[in-house]
């Protein structure tokens, strides 16, 4: 017979899903915001969450039948979670300037601290709650399986993504859309009573303590973003970053995702952006910008244009540009809301000039727009007379070497497309790029055109000199290799200089991370290597998958949103086919391997195949993908006997995989080997776990890969 | 075999990775002292067993060293005052203890050579209009925050690509250039003092000049030697706070101080920059007190640089300063008594220009490194026949 409090721990089950995910896509903005976001800090956060998660599980292991896995437990632990929800929010925003020095950008090992100290206590929560949730709901029907807390769990998770990605991120703050996800975790918990009865006053109180917490803790969120100096004039919450504005007697700063992006002084940036190319160019009618420096539109107006198209994939922070007067409103101006790639790539407009302002190449998102395919997709739309200009990072005396790598990368990559490619030293290095030839005196070119400036008129005879140039261009290095999209090079030397910069190596973590992995694999058992793989897997694939479709297709919000919910959706159908065949649990496994390797190969013919095979296949992907890794849930508790040790064991191993697969593929595999290379391990990867699969014996609970 | 029980697996290897994360993560705190139970103080320590074997080509022993027992030696070029064990790095990377000896590993070996303009230096009242042969090698005695050349400052000698240059061939670089002086700047140059001083000697037997952009951290007695064949120094006192100087740059504002007051004693000719860090440095109360010291100690006349901070290497997370910071700042200055008083990092600011202290008329005009008017007679102003201070030819 069903317990009322059955449905109930599911009710718990689900909102700790929905929690979770919200919390979980909610603080890797927060920190994103703390830490200037490249691809290493994303997937530290990530790894950071899932491995605690998964510590968490394992720590719920002694819970099992005993004292703790109580209804009573499980409500206080859920309140608990719900209590803990916004002081991380919090703890992440507030504890960074006591923790560090302000104003100070941090390394990977400070980081990885950081991270991990601040989400701790949630995630460790979090894991633990799972599989107690498991334990309640055997001390109400002891057979109850472990495949339907994955289910449950996954219809929560799902739910969460969704809600995030397509509700919360267009209408809450963060403490709001923590706030509001906590809310079904706080009345579930509510309703958990030992005899199954109605909650009465003794419950009500703490239940309401918390709540008010909530609620205090939505009413204290502006006081947390008050700038150190200033005043914050805006806050905005985007789909694509937080952006705040700072306004200090007469300069505004605008900050995106809390590192200073444009400020109303800087005179510098917008002539450099403009003049170095249009400079170069006898009558220049059309031009591309794809974002933007503060000040450019007033350069611009120097030249009679016809045409300035601006991209800006964000409409929030256009808004924001023309709202604090950052960027002007001209006559000439279009303002075109997309993303750069994919609006130069559907156009048939011929610039004169394309002018490219981002910043250095440290995500899959921005590299798009340092690669060879996108350097030749700029120069079949410039007109036969046309320049592209873009910028990196520069240097004021020096070309240290990670640096000298990538300029000398994207030189050649540059010079593949391009009869004649400058490059201009400075705080940035600027590239101009056309078919004809370039000339490196701008102040006499400007002075030609009758056109004056501030900025360069003052300092570009004593910054970038003759031999200034001549140093920078000698400083290229022959052997570098192109940086293209399947084996992005300029990413890597990229991470060699972001640790560089802070003097520390990533050998001390990934030689404690090898270490403690071989301890893990030399006592998991086979079945739970096989869940490892596929965690592994299922994350390695997602990024592999978002970031393919990225480059042919742009990054469009909604599509890489429903993206990542078909990777979520795909798990509970997966999870419900197989929790109906765990008669044959080792066969659902090798062939669910079999499938994962196949779509590794699909995957691996999507990104050679180019924008042939349309967004859906993508959609398809990645739903089929995690379809397969959800089949193996209830086969593997099956084949492990599918009781409170064995379901720990298996969702950590689950969760462990999930966080080194995101940590290694894009910081190790992508960077390092490249696209084709990064699949190539993941598909080994599963080969090994087929062969594991393959010689599993179907009632051998506990057989360790070692035996 | 002998399995472990999965509680016993649990327990040690919770342990086990918590002792590898508090590895892996305390070294590099102590490493970079980021962390905040370090970050009052963010001064470098000496690189213990870092040195080479045997110096290499581009070596020197030290010109001011203190031999001690034990084959141990201490540098004495800087208030760091290492003390280094047979095999030690000093705090600025480039001085070493090779079987008793202190030796520089940055003679001959710059890894920075450019030709600036003297004003980028920023020496406004020092033969203007003339070129710099500006040149650096690896190192730094400080750990500043918002470095602008990190790269060199914060590397050991043999960590960056360099040129051999020795001193008798920088000057005759230099002069082949066509520049009026030698500047040691962009790392540090304290730390490559030895070869600063002897290429300073040859570049005055050359007939070129010689100018130090430093930090000012040295001791006395080395920069007094040095002022034998110096014409005049930039110094960046960057913050009139002993504590800020701690916590963003790695050193302590006394000796730069007794620095300043040296340079002023020995007659070199002495400008002065102020970094005004937002949030830190932006205190008109420490301007005030910062003006005061300078004129009690120094007097008015040496020129005063509030320059404008920019996001740089780890402190990239500030805003610029605001220009009417600065120029609020440069108004305290004059009105304190400190007659030249400057913006720097802002383009076509009435800050960049000189004005005569005494009848306030436009003596220079400056457009960033480019001087447009000149209303001096020798180096008098044209109106008034004020004798301006600095070296004017």
């Amino acid at each position: 017979m069903k317990s009322t409090n059955e449905p109930r721990i599911i009710a718990v089950v689900i909102a700790t899903g929905i929690a979770s995910v919200v919390t979980q896509l909610v603080l890797i903005r927060e920190f994103l915001s703390q830490f200037q976001g490249n691809e290493i800090v994303i997937a530290l956060i990530l790894f950071s969450w899932l491995t605690l998660g998964g510590l968490g599980t394992l720590l719920a292991r002694p819970a099992a039948g005993g004292r703790l896995a109580t209804l009573q437990a499980l409500h206080w632990l859920s309140l608990a979670l719900v209590l803990f929800s916004t002081p991380t929010l919090f703890g992440a925003r507030l504890l960074r300037d006591l923790v560090f020095t302000r104003g100070v950008s941090v390394g990977f090992y400070p980081t990885f601290v950081y991270i991990a100290s601040i989400t701790a206590p949630y995630a460790l929560l979090i894991g633990f709650l799972l599989p107690l949730s498991l334990f309640g709901l055997r001390s109400q029907r002891a057979d109850y399986p472990g495949a339907l807390v994955y289910i449950w769990d996954n219809i929560g998770d799902v739910s969460g993504g969704a809600l995030f990605s397509f509700l919360v991120v267009f209408w809450m703050t963060p403490v709001q859309a923590i706030a509001a996800a906590h809310l079904p975790l706080l009345a579930a918990a509510l309703f958990l009573q030992p005899s199954g009865r109605r909650p009465g006053p003794a419950r009500m109180w703490p239940s309401a303590a918390v709540f008010l917490v909530l609620v205090a803790a939505v009413a204290a969120e502006k006081a947390t973003l008050a700038p150190s100096q200033g005043e914050l004039a805006h806050y905005r919450e985007t789909r694509y970053g937080r952006i705040t504005v700072v306004a200090q007697q007469e300069l505004v700063t605008l900050y995106q995702d809390g590192a200073p992006l444009l400020s109303s002084q800087d005179e510098a940036s917008a002539e450099e952006a403009v003049h170095y190319a249009l400079a170069q160019i006898e009558d220049a009618k059309r031009v591309l910008l794809i974002s933007a420096p503060a000040g450019v539109m007033e350069e611009l107006e120097k030249y009679r244009l016809e045409s300035i198209d601006y991209i800006e994939v964000d409409p929030d922070l256009t808004e924001v540009l023309f709202d604090f007067n950052l960027l002007k409103r001209i006559p000439a101006l279009r303002v075109i809301h997309a993303d750069g790639r994919a609006f130069l790539a559907d156009t048939s407009t011929s610039y004169d000039a394309i002018l490219v302002h981002l910043n250095d190449p440290q995500t899959f998102q921005t590299n798009r727009f340092f690669t060879d395919r996108f350097l030749s997709l700029a120069r079949s739309r410039l007109s036969e007379q046309g320049v592209l200009g873009f910028s990196m990072g520069g240097f004021d005396n020096y070309l240290a070497e990670p640096q000298r790598r990538k300029l000398s990368s994207i030189y050649h990559t540059a010079k593949a497309e391009f009869s004649d490619v400058l490059m201009l030293p400075g705080e940035r290095v600027f590239f101009i790029c056309s078919n004809r030839p370039l000339q490196t005196g701008i102040p006499d070119l400007l002075r030609r055109k009758g056109i004056s400036t501030l900025s360069i008129s003052a300092y570009y005879e004593g910054n970038v000199t003759p031999e200034r140039i001549s140093y920078l261009r000698g400083q290229m290095d022959p052997a570098a290799p192109p940086n293209t999209e399947l084996a992005p090079y300029v990413m890597r030397t990229a991470f060699s200089e972001w640790f560089a910069k802070y003097d520390s190596s990533p050998l001390w973590f990934m030689g404690a991370l090898a270490c403690v992995l071989g301890f893990y694999f030399w006592h998991a058992s086979r079945v739970e290597f096989v869940l490892f793989s596929t965690g592994w897997v299922a994350m390695g694939s997602e990024i592999l998958i978002i970031f393919a479709f990225q480059i042919f297709f742009g990054y469009i919000y909604f599509q890489i949103g429903l993206i990542v919910t078909a990777f979520l959706a795909g798990l509970l159908p997966g999870a419900l086919w197989g929790h109906r065949r765990t008669a044959r649990a080792r066969r659902v496994l090798v062939l669910s391997d079999i499938a994962l390797i196949g779509l590794l190969a699909a995957t691996f013919a999507a990104v050679h195949a180019g924008d042939r095979l349309g967004q859906a296949f993508y959609l398809f992907l990645g739903f089929t993908v995690s379809f397969a890794c959800g089949l193996q849930f209830p086969a593997a508790l099956r084949l492990r006997g599918d009781d409170g040790r064995a379901a720990t064991g298996v969702f950590s191993a689950d969760l462990i995989g999930a966080a080194l697969g995101t940590l290694v593929t894009s910081t190790i595999l992508i960077p390092f080997l490249g696209i084709t290379g990064a699949i190539g391990a993941l598909m080994g990867l599963k080969l090994l776990s087929l062969l594991i699969a393959g010689t599993l014996h179907e009632n051998l609970v506990a057989q360790t890969i070692s035996d | 075999m002998k399995t472990l029980s999965r509680r016993q697996f649990l327990i040690d290897g919770t342990g086990w990775v918590a002792a590898c994360a508090a590895a892996a993560a305390l070294g590099p705190f102590t490493a970079c002292g980021s962390m905040a139970w370090a970050q009052e103080d963010i001064s470098g320590s000496v690189f213990k067993g870092d040195g080479p074997k045997q110096v290499w080509k581009w070596s020197r022993e030290g010109y001011s060293y203190q031999s001690l027992d034990e084959n141990r030696v201490a540098c004495l070029i800087c208030p760091n005052h290492c003390v280094l064990s047979p095999g030690d790095r000093s705090v600025c990377r480039s001085k070493v203890n090779v079987n008793g000896k202190l030796y520089s590993l940055a003679y001959g070996n710059p890894c920075a050579i450019h030709i600036d303009p003297i004003e980028k230096k920023p020496l406004y009242h020092f033969a203007p209009r003339s070129t710099a042969f500006s040149l650096a090698a690896a190192g730094c005695n400080f750990r500043c925050l918002n470095c602008q050349n990190w790269e060199i400052s914060q590397a050991k000698p043999h960590e960056v690509q360099h040129r051999e240059l020795f001193p008798a061939d920088v000057a005759g670089s230099a002069k082949q250039a066509g520049c009026h002086s030698i500047a040691y700047t962009y790392s540090e140059p304290v730390t490559f003092y030895e070869y600063m001083l002897d290429t300073a000697q040859a570049a005055r037997e050359a007939g070129l000049r010689n100018v130090l952009i430093s930090n000012g951290y040295i001791n006395r007695e080395p920069l007094v030697d040095l002022c034998r064949r110096l014409d005049a120094a930039n110094i960046n006192l960057k913050a009139y706070s002993d504590a800020i100087y701690r916590k963003l740059n790695g050193g302590r504002l006394a000796p730069v101080l007794t620095t300043l007051k040296t340079l002023h004693d020995q007659g070199i000719h002495l400008e002065i920059t102020n970094l005004v860090v937002p949030t830190y440095v932006d205190d008109a109360d420490l301007v005030r007190r910062m003006c005061a010291w300078i004129l009690k100690e120094v007097g008015p006349d040496h020129p005063l640089h509030f320059l404008r901070f920019q996001p740089r290497y780890r402190l990239d997370r500030l805003p610029q300063t605001p220009v009417s910071t600065l120029g609020r700042f440069r108004e305290i200055a004059v009105a304190e008594g400190i007659r030249y008083a400057y913006i720097g990092n802002v383009p076509h600011h009435d800050g960049n220009h000189t004005y005569c202290h005494h009848c306030r008329r436009l003596l220079i005009a400056r457009a960033g490194y480019h001087i447009r008017e000149v209303h001096l007679n020798a180096s008098r102003c044209e109106y008034c026949g004020t004798a301006i201070p600095g070296v004017w030819a």
